[in-house]
């Protein structure tokens, strides 16, 4: 069947099989090799890309099923050699990679919280930790991944402007402690 | 959950002003970051065919006929191979024979004994055995034929475990090992051990099970063969942490072609703890399918693939004893064990299950009487090979649950017993009795800066808060030395290790003064182009910046044997620190002809070549880069010193290294539900000097939550036919980022005198006692219920279980 779909902002046309997995589609038939395939069952989030702006595992849905969405991949989210996101960025300074393997997929599900958290007060160990369970890592033992995360959200933070920022419920909460 | 704050004081430099111990970022961070490394599943040469390898559904069987007439006519099929297409391809040889090189499998054409075939033909061993492979246009196409492919099996009896495998009468894997047994493996001494249990006040037993799991990188395994026909040579790419070491055993001792014919490249390799060192019958399928087809042939594994092919680890049945005084002084431990080797011996699994684990029984204390007996046994399970902290985990369980079941029988406070048997540090080197001579420590050190920084002292109170939570709050302490830094390759060999073990280094200084090193190691996400070039850089007194690390390929790096058993940074980083002190007493040489003056009075300080006393000269001293440029024009040279600064070192060391350390684990179980949640956990470990604190940390913390995978989750479990139970993520708990807190963790600094950079293995040493310090704490936590042991993995409901009275 002809599908298309728009891949790091690039549309993209091409025939498929019914079956074929997202994820096939984006590694044998678009090249995209960033992302990875680490099991046969949806367990690891290697496979993790951004359907429309929500994380999703590319080895779950079929390439029919995501027709005519945005997919957004690591190969997306930087330009080749270029600089890092600041969820990158964090993660380089805590040193929350190793072989590297679960990184391109958790890169792109921490993308969603962290963007998330702009706006609001920054997630605690134990949410980041939640998020963090769909995502496999045998190397990190995910500490340095969460201590990451944290940076990148306190950076994040720091970049909205106060308006923005006060306007928080949380924040609004600790002032009324305050008065 | 309980978030104990990640302190991270191992990240402080160590080692004062020097680069070494700088917490340096990974340069291979933002690649990985971006998602740009490849891996071998992202090779795309042209023209690539792909390979699906057909596995026994059963267990044991003999193989009647296959019938591949079907698969070949499928589309896009461009050959089905069974065992019969590979008569000439020998057997994958295994390497590490303990007790020397006797085998029980026919002689191998080298003199090496074989083991598992290419394919399996008239009989297979586990599920999962190969027994035929096709190649296609696409994974697709390759992965549909197999279903085509139709075998006749005729079922034979199945035996998965080691101690059965052993009983009269059990079903037999081997015609050529009647009984199944592999070897029958001792050391120490059982006369007196057997002795001084006899005579001692207090003797403790148990039972136990160190069940068999799967170490899973996220990556599987992969291959691609390249066969280039106007050469005659064989490229393969594959996910391995040893490709020197893979090109000696695919070429002379398994395909048969000469050594310089074949190039192995690792790319970049997502993860392996130990599984990627091995052969695998993969790896000469897609070269000699690529000679055959004249194409590149590429196969990578799936998640259920791995788990039913790539070696297992763990897997002893032990009965252990330990004797002692009444006021806790141990004289004696014993253990016997069964180990299970699994269908086939896998490259180096037999030394694993044996000398790894045996040696090592003893841990940190100072023993008069050790004894330990292994029976390596045959069965139709994945054949068994290493797994993070190999041998030396499963030493470390027995021992530490030895140790608390001994203090509670004696009446004493389990800290108050460790320390009471701890090596003393003027002992060094201490010989343990088993086989291994610790090189250096400071036991007591260690020990106390565990138990201080633990809270250990209130626990007591601890425990009575939790219990108004409906929480039963446990603390374990284990303690460990493991054997590192493998190794001296004389001394292998009397392990029954058949190869060098030795590791080297070139370095290349280039005529702008820039720095190439190569090694013989090979990385699966330690960060060797970071550390390394750190070594190089701080011993030539340059910027790191300017070093770059090569490694990985046989065609660019000097031989070496491989990252395994924590050995990169004592081995390799040695090797590079030797190199580039050969390139600073070339050039204090040279310098001495460029500045004319004696050489006595030429001194190399960073990155500097001067006369003694006119450092800031410029008269009198030269940069490292204007030497770099002068030795490349080579003007003016006496005959005595070549141009040109290119140096190599092989490394073999006088003895191993032996890094320990103690690990506290606090649990709290769940009254209701039986569920243990790790609370806070506490490591102090002693790796000598490191190079680079941030990435060693990384790999402490993820060795740590390794080892509370095997306490708490994981299992790889078979049926009674054979059929592994645990065959894909659904099936086979992995801990995810929920399982644990932040750790604790801090370090001691024992230098090995057996090294230049006082290097111990650092790795996977934190992987080593977490099981036995979790374990302990699911005891204490159930001791008033008289629990004495609880098999791992500690599951919810085995814990709910003994909470309501049922013995194990
Ligand atoms: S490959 Fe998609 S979750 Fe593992
Ligand atoms: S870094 Fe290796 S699996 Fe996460």
């Amino acid at each position: 069947m002809d599908l298309s779909l728009n891949v790091n902002g690039r549309p993209e046309q091409f025939s498929a099989q019914p079956n074929e997995l997202l994820v096939e589609r984006l590694r044998d038939g678009l090249g995209l090799t960033g992302t990875k395939v680490g099991c046969d069952t949806g367990q690891c989030g290697t496979c993790v890309v951004r359907l429309d702006g929500r994380s999703v595992k590319s080895c779950l849905i079929l390439t029919a099923a995501a027709a005519g969405s945005a997919v957004t991949t690591i190969e997306g989210v930087t330009t080749p050699g270029g600089e890092l996101t600041g969820l990158q960025e964090a993660l380089r300074e805590e040193h929350g990679t190793q072989c590297g393997f679960c990184t391109p997929g958790m890169v792109m599900a921490l993308g969603e919280l962290v963007e998330n958290t702009e706006h609001r007060e920054p997630p605690t160990e134990p949410e980041i930790r939640e998020w963090l369970t769909g995502n496999l890592c045998r190397c990190t033992g995910y500490h340095s991944v969460v201590r990451g995360v944290q940076r990148a959200c306190s950076a994040a933070r720091a970049q909205v402007p106060v308006e923005q920022g006060t306007a928080q419920p949380a924040t609004a909460a600790a002032s009324g402690q305050e008065g | 959950m309980t978030a104990v704050t990640g302190e991270t004081p191992l990240q402080a430099p160590i080692q004062g002003n020097g680069l070494l111990g700088q917490p340096l970022d990974s340069r291979e961070d933002p690649q990985l970051l971006r998602g740009e490394a490849t891996y071998v599943g992202d090779i795309d040469l042209p023209g690539t065919a792909h390979m699906a390898i057909l596995g026994s559904p059963v267990a044991h069987a003999k193989v009647l006929s296959i019938d591949t007439k079907a698969a070949e006519q499928l589309p896009g099929v461009l050959k089905v191979a069974t065992a019969a297409d590979f008569t000439d391809v020998m057997p994958l040889p295994c390497i590490w024979i303990p007790g020397g090189v006797e085998s029980h499998f026919p002689p191998h054409p080298y003199g090496l004994p074989g083991s598992r075939p290419v394919l399996s033909g008239d009989t297979v061993r586990h599920v999962g055995d190969p027994v035929a492979v096709v190649v296609a246009e696409t994974p697709r196409q390759a992965a549909a034929a197999l279903a085509a492919i139709s075998v006749e099996y005729e079922p034979l009896p199945v035996v998965t475990r080691a101690d059965e495998a052993l009983a009269e009468g059990a079903p037999q894997l081997h015609e050529a090992v009647p009984g199944n047994l592999n070897a029958y493996w001792t050391c120490g001494d059982k006369d007196r051990t057997d002795a001084a249990i006899a005579a001692a006040e207090v003797t403790v037993e148990l039972d136990l099970v160190n069940q068999r799991t799967i170490n899973s990188p996220i990556e599987p395994r992969g291959a691609v063969g390249d066969y280039n026909t106007a050469t005659g040579e064989y490229t393969l790419y594959a996910s391995t942490q040893g490709p020197h070491n893979h090109r000696f055993l695919l070429s002379a001792l398994v395909l048969g072609i000469p050594f310089n014919k074949l190039r192995v490249v690792a790319p970049t390799v997502g993860g392996s703890f130990g599984t990627k060192g091995y052969l695998y019958p993969d790896m000469p399928l897609v070269l000699l399918l690529s000679k055959a087809l004249g194409r590149p042939v590429k196969w990578v594994d799936t998640r259920t693939g791995l788990m039913n092919s790539t070696v297992q680890g763990r897997d002893h049945r032990q009965h252990v004893t330990l004797a002692g005084t009444r006021d806790g002084r141990i004289t004696a431990v014993r253990c016997t064990s069964y180990a299970n080797l699994g269908a086939y011996p896998s490259t180096i699994g037999p030394g694993v299950a044996t000398a790894l684990m045996g040696r090592s029984i003893s841990g940190m204390y100072d023993i008069d009487a050790a004894f330990c007996e292994v029976y390596a046994a045959f069965t139709n399970t994945v054949s068994l090979g290493a797994q993070r902290g190999s041998g030396r985990a499963e030493a470390a369980f027995l021992m530490e649950r030895l140790v608390d079941r001994y203090a509670s029988e004696i009446g004493m406070d389990p800290a108050a017993v460790r320390r009471r048997n701890l090596v003393p540090k003027e002992k060094f080197p201490y010989d343990n009795g088993l086989g291994w001579t610790y090189d250096s420590g400071d036991y007591q050190l260690n020990f106390d800066r565990a138990i201080e920084l633990s809270g250990y002292a209130d626990m007591p109170a601890r425990k009575t808060e939790a219990r108004t939570r409906g929480k039963r709050l446990g603390v374990g302490i284990a303690s460990y030395v493991a054997i590192c830094g493998v190794g001296p390759s004389t001394r292998m060999s009397k392990e029954g290790m058949l190869g060098g073990t030795w590791e080297s280094a070139n370095i290349r200084v280039h005529p702008t003064g820039e720095v190439t090193v190569t090694v013989g190691s090979a990385s699966t996400g330690q960060s060797h182009g970071t550390v390394f070039a750190q070594v190089a850089a701080d011993e030539l007194g340059i910027d790191p910046a300017t070093v770059n690390v090569y490694e990985g390929d046989t065609l660019k790096a000097p031989y070496g044997q491989g990252t395994y058993g924590s050995r990169s940074y004592s081995m390799a980083a040695p090797a590079i620190a030797l190199t580039a002190r050969k390139i600073k007493s070339k050039l204090v040489k040279a310098g001495a002809v460029f500045l004319g003056v004696p050489e006595d009075k030429v001194v190399y300080a960073d990155g500097k070549v001067f006369e003694e006393g006119h450092e800031d000269d410029p008269e009198k001293s030269k940069t490292f880069a204007e030497l770099a440029m002068a030795m490349w024009y080579g003007w003016g040279l006496p005959p005595e010193i070549e141009p040109a600064l290119d140096e190599t070192t092989h490394f073999d060391p006088p003895d191993f290294n032996y890094p320990f350390g103690t690990h506290v684990a606090v649990v709290e179980i769940d009254e209701l539900t039986g569920e243990t949640e790790v609370v806070a956990y506490t490591a102090v470990d002693d790796a000598g000097n490191i190079g680079n604190p941030k990435i060693v940390l990384g790999q402490i913390e993820g060795s740590i939550l390794h080892g509370l995978g095997q306490a708490l989750m994981e299992h790889a479990e078979y049926d009674p036919d054979g059929r592994l139970v645990s065959r894909d993520l659904n099936h086979y708990a992995l801990p995810r980022a929920i399982d644990a807190p932040f750790f604790t963790l801090d370090k001691t600094t024992t230098p090995s005198p057996h090294n230049p950079l006082g290097a111990k293995g650092a790795g996977e040493i934190a992987t080593v006692p977490p099981a036995a310090a979790v374990v302990n704490a699911v005891v204490d936590a159930l001791s008033d219920l008289g629990v004495q042991h609880i098999d791992m993995p500690v599951t919810p409901e085995k814990v709910w279980r003994r909470l309501r009275g049922e013995s194990q």
